[in-house]
């Protein structure tokens, strides 16, 4: 059985590329692909910064093709063209270990744009299940995603790849934590209404704080921002009052002179009675006076300062890559070794075969010359049945074991060899009644 | 048995100190969580030393150095995993767990000899006096120790290094709460335990006030934390500055002590 995937993600296709192969509902595109001959199972995968389909197969080359079409073809929406030259530069193709190996690093967040990020985990299971639920997904590929699950489940345990974020938004989130102990009970002031801030609000809202106020120069795209979000709106006139009730202040506000300087804040720490002040300043130029930070309980973060914090963290999560990637190795090493002791699968079946046809036809022989009684019939059929079983439970159990492919084909042969078996004559049996399981026994 | 008990207890507070630097340093949440859990099973084996102590034959010298700092220390130790309760402390440990062990190694330097004929008159005001001062001491020294994790925090987060600022202290708030509740908390026990002792004083010689180095220690460390709790919610000081004079009353009633156990 071989395992092919084909697909294009953020480092190969641009944005407008992936946008035309993109599909809401995987369900309908899959149930096509897997009635078709040349395809045993697959699973597709559509997030905004990849296109991917895996797939098994016993004829690869039929397979690819078709894989290709399906992308190039049944996917695309709107104005494709086929043969379209940037789509054939975007796609990539992995066959046995190196799809194996990919689709982990996929699972793990390795192969992320932005790695150690936990929605693709959920996304890789979002298509399995779309896989499992439309008949599309065997035996092979629940292997292969349940090994991806655990993987991403060991990575995220085993490393710290995910533990520091790496956007501002959530480098804010994370600097307010150390200096406060709960943000239930606090409160954030936005202070303009661009990108920038509607990404923070979004952040922000999702942590439970107690009230966020945004303020801007145009009250009413404060208002519109705020409507969105659940806070509360407010001209630039209010901020002496805003400001001492709030706890975490955010700026990104367009103007050239400072809007927070050092006498509003000193003004503001007497009202607040020395509690602290994380402020953001994420304007260009400075919305925030820098001497602010020389203030005792105030915390003042400029953009440069949360750039470097934020690539610092991306920079450890990237260190982390490599004891991710030799967890991926690990566990491709596991499923191939599963994967090898699955072809084995008909040979330990015609073995299986051989010796019992061996075993009754001998045993026919014997009890037509013997007068024997029903009991004696069935202790020495017993008997026959447990010499058989016991000689061919050691090299049974070898041909089983997840070890390296090529060990488990040397073995095969062996076997063929030595026990006679026809190498044509070999039933050519489903997988599904024969699957060696996660300790090499079937 | 009181001396193994003891000693095991001083052990497994070592290895709490241990896990907690490592914790600290490397940074790993779980070793700070497995320092915790030492304090925790040094605290109960610290208790069945006290426990044997008092099972003893003769009443033990309450006010030797060598008894008060451990206890002292024991107490610290349980005022810390009773904070950890409500606020999210876990890197504090990195303090105490070697504070613990440093107060339980005095035991061996100088064995506190269970002396009979020189013992109290009145054993329950000497026990409730004991009892109330060790507490207040060791919650002064909970203050001492939220303060100075509280500088090190604050000079991480000012000096922007992402380095310095992945450290795993308690937050800024957690460590002030702690500070405040210890003062306060800190100066009533105290403050019964001074007047606990001028009871026993008095049942045992008339007398209000014995003079002795150890009763002048322990009013120094009452008039320290009567100064810190003033300053910090008469006069409206700042965290920063609670923190640092935490740190500082810490300091001088740790020589206090010192020098009470020279004189004496």
């Amino acid at each position: 059985m071989n395992i092919l995937l084909l697909g294009m993600n953020h480092r190969t296709a641009s944005l407008d590329l992936r946008e035309r192969y993109a599909v809401d509902d995987v369900g309908p595109p899959l149930t096509k692909l897997a009635a078709d001959g040349d395809i045993e199972e697959a699973v597709l995968l559509s997030t905004c910064n990849r296109v991917e389909v895996v797939a098994t197969t016993r004829r690869p080359d039929a397979a690819r093709i078709r894989l290709r079409s399906f992308v190039t073809r049944e996917l695309a929406s709107g104005s494709q063209v086929p043969g379209d030259r940037a789509l054939d530069e975007a796609l990539y193709e992995y066959s046995e270990g190196s799809a194996v190996r990919h689709l982990l690093r996929v699972a793990c967040s390795v192969d992320s744009l932005v790695v150690g990020e936990p929605q693709i985990l959920g996304q890789v299971k979002d298509a399995y299940r779309a896989a499992v639920d439309c008949g599309a997904c065997g035996p092979i590929l629940s292997r292969l995603y349940q090994r991806a699950f655990s993987t991403a489940k060991r990575v995220r345990n085993e490393t710290r790849i995910a533990e520091r974020p790496v956007s501002v938004a959530r480098v804010a989130v994370d600097l307010a934590r150390q200096i406060f102990e709960s943000l239930n009970d606090k409160s954030a002031l936005l202070i303009g209404a661009g990108e920038m801030i509607e990404l923070a609000l979004e952040t922000l809202r999702g942590e439970g704080l107690a009230a966020i106020r945004v303020a801007n120069r145009t009250p009413a795209r404060a208002e519109n921002l705020a409507s969105q979000f659940d806070a509360s709106a407010h001209g630039l006139s209010e901020l002496p009052e805003i400001l001492a009730r709030s706890d975490i202040v955010l700026t990104c506000i367009a103007g050239s002179a400072p809007i927070i300087t050092t006498e509003n804040v000193s003004r503001v720490l007497q009202a607040r009675r020395g509690r602290p002040i994380f402020v953001i300043d994420l304007g260009v130029p400075r919305n925030v006076d820098p001497a602010v930070n020389e203030l005792d309980n105030v915390y003042l973060y400029d953009l440069d300062d949360m750039s470097g914090v934020a690539e610092s963290n991306t920079e450890e999560r990237r260190r982390e890559v490599v004891r991710a990637e030799a967890i991926v190795l690990e566990e491709q090493q596991r499923f191939e070794g599963w994967l090898a002791a699955l072809s084995a699968v008909p040979t330990i079946r015609h073995l299986r075969e051989r010796a019992e046809a061996v075993r009754i036809r001998e045993l026919d022989r014997m009890l037509s010359r013997l007068d024997l009684d029903e009991s004696q019939q069935a202790g020495v059929d017993a008997l026959t049945r447990s010499i058989v079983n016991k000689l061919l439970h050691v090299p049974l159990s070898q041909l089983r074991k997840e070890v390296d492919r090529e060990e488990v084909l040397v073995y095969m042969e062996a076997a063929r060899a030595l026990f006679g078996l026809d190498h044509d004559g070999a039933p050519d049996t489903e997988v599904d009644d024969a699957l060696p399981s996660e300790n090499g026994e079937s | 048995m009181v001396f193994e008990f003891y000693q095991l207890a001083a052990a497994i507070y070592l290895v709490a100190a241990v896990a907690a630097a490592l914790g600290f340093t490397l940074p790993s949440e779980r070793l700070s969580r497995a320092a915790v859990l030492g304090l925790s099973l040094g605290v109960v084996v610290h208790a069945m030393a006290f426990w044997q102590l008092h099972e003893g034959e003769s009443t033990p010298p309450l006010t030797d150095l060598a008894y008060v700092v451990p206890f002292v220390v024991w107490m610290l130790t349980v005022f810390y995993l009773l904070l950890m309760i409500r606020v999210r402390l876990i890197g504090l440990a990195v303090v105490v767990a070697p504070l613990a062990f440093i107060g339980t190694f005095v035991e061996f330097l100088g064995a506190p000899a269970v002396e009979s004929g020189a013992q109290p008159a009145s054993p329950i005001w000497s026990h409730i006096h004991v009892l109330l001062a060790s507490a207040g001491l060791a919650l002064l020294a909970v203050a001492g120790a939220a303060g100075a994790l509280y500088v090190a925090r604050h000079r991480t987060i000012k000096s922007k290094r992402p380095s310095a600022i992945r450290l795993p202290l308690p937050s800024l708030e957690a460590l002030d709460r702690v500070n405040a509740l210890s003062l306060v908390v800190g100066f009533l026990l105290l403050s019964l335990g001074v007047a606990t002792g001028v009871l026993w004083t008095q049942a045992v010689d008339g007398r209000l006030w014995p003079a002795t180095a150890h009763a002048n220690a322990t009013l120094v460390a009452w008039l320290v934390l009567a100064v810190l709790v003033a300053v910090r919610f008469g006069a409206g000081q700042g965290a920063r500055q609670s923190a640092l004079s935490s740190m500082a009353g810490f300091t001088l009633m740790v020589l206090a002590v010192i020098g009470a156990g020279m004189l004496a």
